[in-house]
């Protein structure tokens, strides 16, 4: 029960704050909680949900699992290959270095301004942090449990599979995690950009038109997605890295 | 961005070979060097010869020489440097108020296990929002001003510090606390001599992690709303279609980045070395 | 049949050449269980992970039952020190014990039964499901040996494996080696740098010299085949047998080797 008031305690207190400071608000930009509370239940209705929340979302996903499949290939490609890793991490780190929105223009050059642009912008800006943690973490498997893997005649593909991909893979869930804020951040700049449906769209068009508690309600919605997303990310990773946090935690114990 | 801060997996004396190498233990000290700039070369290559040769539409990707040449003509111009001090300055202001922010949140929320408590959950909430939700509302509020830009770049580099700082003072040595206590420590004494040691190393990081969102944003605020800088300039070449320049502006959005990274990471290293040394001196 | 002849290994680190290993040559008939004991830095990993086909030889040949050595072979395990490490953290005890039995191809059921016997027979049965940082240093290491015995291995290198761990674990982990190897009659190299433990598990004791490393003196361990911890280690025979492999490795350590002395 306190712990339940910890989680809710000071949401609650500021979420009432901001309705009753705003309550008598006459500032434009600044309206009352209320007006935007309205707003988003008259605006975010299940029609708009799917016309525009589902495809922006839907465009995440393929973009993400796409930068995820590949960035993990290729990353454990370059990771096993010395030669290779040291050729090639420079050029990485280069394009890991260019801020992802920087991509929505040239790509369109090439894509257009369609749904297959979007997807591309996202594999594009949120695949490096994927393969250079890949890289990483393959690079940095312990030296004995390649020796033992070796000695009992485990290798190829049983080695990536039971030795190497486990191995890395709490380097490579920091790399996922990045590349998932990232690929938000590109869902919405490409759709302010270019387009014609989507969440990112339909806010600009809010502040394009001056509705500003719809706008509000919209970056709410964002902002409910983007913790939705991470509290997700979160459980999965917590299941997937169990061993990882029992590992750690027994080693500090020691 | 967010970047767990990988503290890497571990010093070993055992001599062996990693997943990459064969049983011949090779140390050519020169060979990474070389095979990195290699691997540049070999990328500018790729960039000169694709369109050339008509594997890629010049009017999509221009041969490298071509976005250097457009490259060497911003530089020649004020405009170029004008529009870097521009970014740099936005940069370095949010990044500055950030920072500050950042570590006075992270220090009072973490010596204070109550706040620690009460705030965990708005932190865990606040922090995922993307910033660019924010961009609508900057614009109205700001408009084309500098405004805008730190609006966003603060926004997001804050957390990045925050959760960094956390981490540190999470990971005060509870012999060294328990020491300073049973010294009787005031607050501002343990925090000087106990709690700021500890998370030194943690705030770099913040920084180091920061700095880079900073940019990031920076840039983001100045092609999305045209507030002045890189990202504008890269904004105006892609409308009036001028595909070198928008290429060659990139490039050097690229290179600041890491340049960024890596001084950011020479601080680190070069005050640290600094702390070391001052942490022998803290009882453990 | 383990067979070292002129053994060399020389280390090239950028420019600079470390001889590890300058020329050892001993055999291990099948069966038999030798200890090899040396100064510390006189090489012994060195040596094992080139027995073991992980490191390639500069000069000189190791051989297997008639066949030489060049990568891990099949029908032999090694044991390491770090067994922490060795062992796999995203798997349970039973997959680490299994995962080299499913690299043989070995059925399901004949997988079962290996794991279960071998978990049993160094006392861990009950602890399938446990993770290795569950478990204590002893116990980790047992799984390590439980997963070298459930391989079925001809030839068994054990690389200081008890040097991490505390004394009385210790002396039971070295009883186990003695029980487990003479159930199942594997031939058993067990390198240390504890003399005294050389002498009490050993059918034979090789002493090394210092770096870089040849064959200082061999002893044959006469002493009863059924040994124990308290009577064994007070015998007076041992007490002769370990001044013995004391002094050569003193010896050793000072660089002079002495005349094969009669014991």
């Amino acid at each position: 029960m306190k712990r339940l008031a910890y989680v809710l305690g000071l949401p609650a207190l500021l979420f009432a704050g901001w309705f009753l400071l705003s309550d008598g608000s006459e500032n434009f930009y600044a309206p009352p909680l209320r007006q935007i509370l309205r707003a988003f239940a008259d605006t975010w209705t299940v029609e708009r949900l799917r016309t525009d929340v589902i495809p922006s979302l839907l465009r995440l996903a393929a973009g993400y699992t796409l930068a995820a499949a590949g960035g993990i290939a290729a990353g454990v490609a370059i990771g096993l290959n010395r030669r290779l890793r040291a050729a090639v991490e420079p050029v990485l780190e280069f394009f890991r270095a260019i801020p992802p929105p920087v991509l929505v223009p040239v790509i369109m050059l090439f894509a257009g301004i369609g749904n297959g642009m979007k997807i591309i912008v996202i594999v594009f800006g949120c695949v490096w942090p994927i393969l250079l943690n890949t890289v990483e973490g393959v690079r940095a498997v312990d030296g004995i449990q390649i020796d033992t893997a070796r000695a009992y005649g485990i290798d190829g593909p049983a080695r990536i599979r039971r030795l190497i991909l486990p191995a890395a893979s709490p380097q490579i869930a920091a790399g996922l995690r990045q590349a998932l804020s990232i690929a938000i951040i590109l869902m919405v700049i490409s759709e302010m950009f270019a387009s014609s449906n989507g969440l990112g769209f339909t806010i600009v068009q809010f502040q394009r038109s001056f509705a500003i508690p719809e706008m509000w309600s919209g970056i709410i919605l964002l902002g409910l997605l983007g913790f939705a997303l991470s509290v997700l990310f979160r459980l999965a990773e917590g299941r997937a890295l169990r061993w990882y946090d029992g590992l750690r935690a027994a080693q500090r114990r020691s | 961005m967010i970047n767990e801060a990988f503290q890497g997996s571990g010093r070993h004396l055992y001599a062996s070979a990693g997943p990459d190498q064969t049983s011949a233990v090779t140390k050519t000290r020169g060979g990474p060097l070389l095979l990195g700039l290699a691997g540049l070369a070999g990328l500018l290559l790729l960039i000169e010869l694709l369109p050339r040769l008509g594997l890629v539409d010049e009017q999509y990707l221009p041969p490298a020489s071509r976005i250097g040449a457009a490259l060497a003509d911003e530089v020649t111009g004020t405009e170029f440097w004008q529009a870097i001090g521009d970014t740099l300055t936005g940069w370095a202001i949010g990044l500055a108020v950030a920072v500050l922010a950042g570590v006075t949140a992270g220090i009072l929320i973490g010596s204070v296990p109550v706040l620690r408590a009460v705030t965990a959950s708005t932190v865990e909430f606040l922090r995922p929002i993307p910033s660019v939700a924010l961009i609508p509302l900057a614009v109205l509020l700001y408009g084309t001003d500098l405004g805008s830009t730190l609006l966003l770049v603060v926004y997001a580099s804050f957390w990045q510090v925050l959760v960094q700082v956390l981490y540190g003072v999470a990971d005060v040595d509870p012999v060294a606390a328990e020491t300073a206590h049973s010294f009787r420590f005031t607050a501002w004494g343990r925090i000087r001599y106990v709690l700021w040691p500890t998370a030194l190393p943690y705030v770099f990081t913040g920084i180091r992690l920061a700095a880079s969102v900073a940019l990031v944003l920076a840039i983001t605020a100045e092609l999305v709303i045209g507030t002045p800088g890189l990202g504008k300039l890269i904004a105006v070449a892609q409308s009036s279609n001028a595909v070198p320049t928008m290429y060659a502006l990139i490039a050097v959005t690229g290179l600041l980045g890491v340049a960024i990274n890596l001084l950011a990471r020479l601080a680190e290293r070069r005050s640290l070395r600094w702390h070391q040394s001052v942490r022998g001196e803290i009882p453990a | 049949m383990l067979e070292v002849q002129g053994l060399r290994k020389v280390y090239r680190s950028g420019g600079r050449e470390t001889e590890a290993l300058r020329d050892l040559t001993f055999k291990v008939d099948s069966g038999d269980l030798v200890c090899l004991v040396g100064p510390s830095g006189c090489g012994k990993t060195t040596l094992l992970r080139c027995l073991g086909g992980l490191l390639e030889p500069t000069a000189g040949t190791v051989r297997i039952d008639g066949h030489e050595v060049a990568g891990p072979p099949p029908g032999l395990a090694m044991v390491f020190q770090e067994y922490g490490r060795s062992l796999f953290p995203w798997m349970s005890v039973r997959d680490n014990v299994e995962l080299p039995l499913k690299q043989k191809r070995l059925p399901r059921a004949r997988r079962s039964t290996l794991v279960a016997s071998a978990l049993e027979a160094v006392g861990l049965a009950g602890t399938e499901t446990a993770y290795p940082w569950q478990l204590s240093g002893g116990m980790q290491q047992r799984v390590a040996i439980a997963r070298a015995v459930a391989y079925e291995p001809a030839t068994l290198l054990m690389d200081e494996p008890f040097a991490a761990v505390d004394a009385q674990t210790r002396a039971d982990l070295e009883d186990l080696v003695r029980s487990l190897w003479q159930r199942l009659r594997v031939t058993v190299l067990f390198v240390t740098h504890d003399i005294d433990e050389a002498v009490y598990l050993g059918q034979r004791v090789v002493m090394l010299s210092s770096s870089p490393t040849v064959v200082q003196d061999e002893l044959t361990v006469d002493l009863p085949a059924e040994r124990d911890q308290l009577h064994t280690r007070a015998d007076s025979r041992f007490t002769a047998l370990r001044t013995h492999v004391y002094e050569q490795i003193q010896a050793a350590k000072r660089g002079r080797p002495t005349p094969e002395g009669a014991v």
